[in-house]
């Protein structure tokens, strides 16, 4: 495909390439010589680009059932990855929770008295890899044993406390590795039991959000395809419509960005329509599933709103829908401008 | 102007619409085309247009090759040159005003600029008062006088015209044919291509005559 020099660059360099220094043919004498000043050229370029903008807003509007299942089509391809990554987004935040709640606990002797197990919890408060400590004691962890089965008078029947008191560790760093080394090192402490520590749940949780993650990537990058090719397909039927315009503009001295230019605002219409569809459709979507989640969370103590997009996340939508509706169109003019050629 | 050298042009590999064509247009002349129907008019104009490539020898315009221009300077160099087509090459969804105005959109001129140079052109063919027409609603003698009229909007410096008198009456032939002189008069090189032998002869300019691709004739030039 053969680029034009004036596309994508500053008008003032396609103002330049106005009077290219092969090939001019000499103005015939007295006639009035044609000086466009770049300044003049600044001002055709915009005019010409508001004048695009317009009739292919235009063109749009006069075929409504047709544009507004393009832009349908493009919005329900947008919906569906951006829905996963909201999703995905949310659950981030889980994670973050996650990574508070990596603890490790000393569970220790059981001849050790309240005092020594406070020393205890002192020495471990010391150690550089921990962030904070909390002692629970004996007749503390019982207390909470009780409460937690509801059974208070089947235990009271047990003669003496069979719980240890135990120190519950929370590291700097939740990294799996240095948690393991740390309670390796503690266990060899003296007055200190056994040192539990659970990561094998928090490790397939992570997994798991990596995969979610990596299928939502996927997944976004496909349906980015499908909106290239509906746009594309579009635009490809709207360049074989005007065939003939082309022809003859072409035929009458028209450079590719200036017969392309109509297309490119049709695309650019067109993916900020499906963008727009697509965010009514997500705001609809989490309105209509925020009173039975917010319920289903309740029922379960937890406090969860579903994830919405936000200032950024609608600009970002809507930014990538006008560049894939822009790149659609650019992708079909070009390959389809290369098949015309004036008769 | 336009210089011709062994230029020869084949179709599809085996057949010759042009062999051997040698001749020098100098600038500011006028010169009619003539032969009869298949000859190779309607081919040579496109040579010169670089509408088609020339499958052997070379065509010069202003000293230039013009089959060593890049695709990216041909908008450039077509823009110097108005064209009247055998076919009008008019758009039938906008109006003759539009029509016409279309050389001078695609060079970015003002509205006010661009309105006053369209009607000028609408003016010197008569058709000032069909401005908002479209072209169906014309007959074919004033579609094509649309099309002169677009080929001249831009003042170009060479002015290439296919059969322009195709289906006009003797009297408006007559009329067009002095508008091309008018323009000649101001210096623009003119090349008109015309099966109209009793108006051209009338006129006292050189004429070329092609033959089945061949030039066999040359008369008539100072
Ligand atoms: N694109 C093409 N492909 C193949 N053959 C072509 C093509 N264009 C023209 N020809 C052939 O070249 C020959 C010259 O055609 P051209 O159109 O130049 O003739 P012409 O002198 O303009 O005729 P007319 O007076 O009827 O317009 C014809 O025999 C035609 O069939
Ligand atoms: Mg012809």
């Amino acid at each position: 495909m053969s680029r034009h020099p004036g596309q994508r660059q500053s008008p003032q360099r396609a103002a330049q390439k106005e009077q290219p220094k092969t090939a001019q043919v000499p103005r015939r004498k007295g006639a009035q010589q044609h000086t466009t000043k770049p300044q003049g050229q600044w001002r055709a370029w915009l005019r010409h680009h508001r004048a695009m903008c317009l009739d292919s807003a235009r063109r749009l509007v006069h075929q409504p059932v047709g544009s507004v299942l393009t832009m349908l089509a493009i919005a329900i391809a947008l919906v569906l990855p951006s829905a996963l990554w909201l999703t995905l987004d949310s659950a981030k935040l889980v994670d973050a929770e996650l990574d508070a709640s990596a603890t490790l606990t000393a569970y220790l002797d059981h001849s050790v008295s309240d005092a020594e197990a406070g020393r205890i919890q002192e020495a471990l408060s010391a150690q550089p890899e921990v962030s904070s400590t909390h002692l629970i004691t004996a007749d503390k962890g019982m207390e909470e044993f009780q409460q937690a089965l509801g059974l208070d008078d089947v235990l009271d029947r047990l003669d003496g406390n069979p719980l240890p008191a135990a120190v519950v560790i929370a590291p700097k760093q939740p990294d799996p590795d240095e948690m393991e080394a740390l309670a390796e090192r503690l266990r060899d402490m003296s007055g200190i039991e056994e040192v539990r520590l659970d990561l094998a749940w928090i490790e397939r949780l992570r997994q798991l959000s990596e995969l979610g993650r990596r299928v939502t990537l996927a997944l976004a990058v496909l349906f980015g395809l499908g909106v290239l090719l509906v746009v594309g397909n579009t635009i490809r039927l709207a360049v074989e419509n005007r065939r003939k315009e082309i022809e003859v503009v072409t035929l009458i001295g028209a450079t590719h960005a200036f017969v392309r230019r109509p297309f490119l605002y049709s695309g650019v219409w067109y993916g900020l329509g499906g963008g727009l569809l697509a965010w009514g459709l997500l705001t609809l979507g989490s309105g209509w599933l925020a009173a039975p989640v917010a319920a289903l969370a309740k029922s379960y103590g937890a406090h969860y709103t579903l994830p919405s997009l936000g200032v950024w996340g609608s600009i970002t939508l809507l930014v990538c829908s006008t560049l894939l509706g822009w790149l659609g169109a650019w992708i079909a003019v070009s390959r389809h401008l290369a098949g015309i050629r004036p008769r | 102007m336009i210089v011709f050298e062994h230029v020869g042009k084949r179709y599809g590999g085996r057949f010759e619409a042009l062999a051997h064509l040698n001749f020098h247009i100098r600038r500011g002349e006028m010169v009619f085309l003539t032969g009869h129907s298949g000859a190779g008019k309607s081919s040579l104009l496109r040579l010169i247009m670089r509408l088609e490539r020339p499958s052997r020898g070379r065509v010069l315009v202003a000293g230039h090759d013009i089959d060593r221009l890049h695709s990216s300077q041909l908008p450039f160099y077509r823009r110097q040159i108005g064209v009247v087509f055998q076919d009008h090459q008019l758009l039938f969804d906008r109006s003759i005003f539009h029509n016409v105005a279309l050389p001078l959109e695609i060079r970015g001129l003002s509205p006010r600029d661009t309105a006053r140079r369209v009607r000028a052109a609408l003016d010197k063919v008569g058709l000032l008062h069909r401005e908002k027409a479209l072209p169906i609603e014309l007959s074919g003698g004033e579609q094509q006088r649309v099309g002169i009229a677009r080929a001249v909007v831009n003042k170009p410096a060479l002015l290439l015209a296919d059969e322009p008198t195709g289906n006009l009456d003797p009297q408006l032939s007559a009329d067009i044919m002095r508008l091309f002189e008018d323009f000649h008069h101001i210096g623009t090189t003119v090349m008109i291509a015309s099966h109209d032998l009793a108006l051209i002869a009338r006129m006292h300019h050189r004429i070329l005559r092609l033959s089945d691709g061949r030039l066999v004739g040359d008369e008539g030039g100072v």
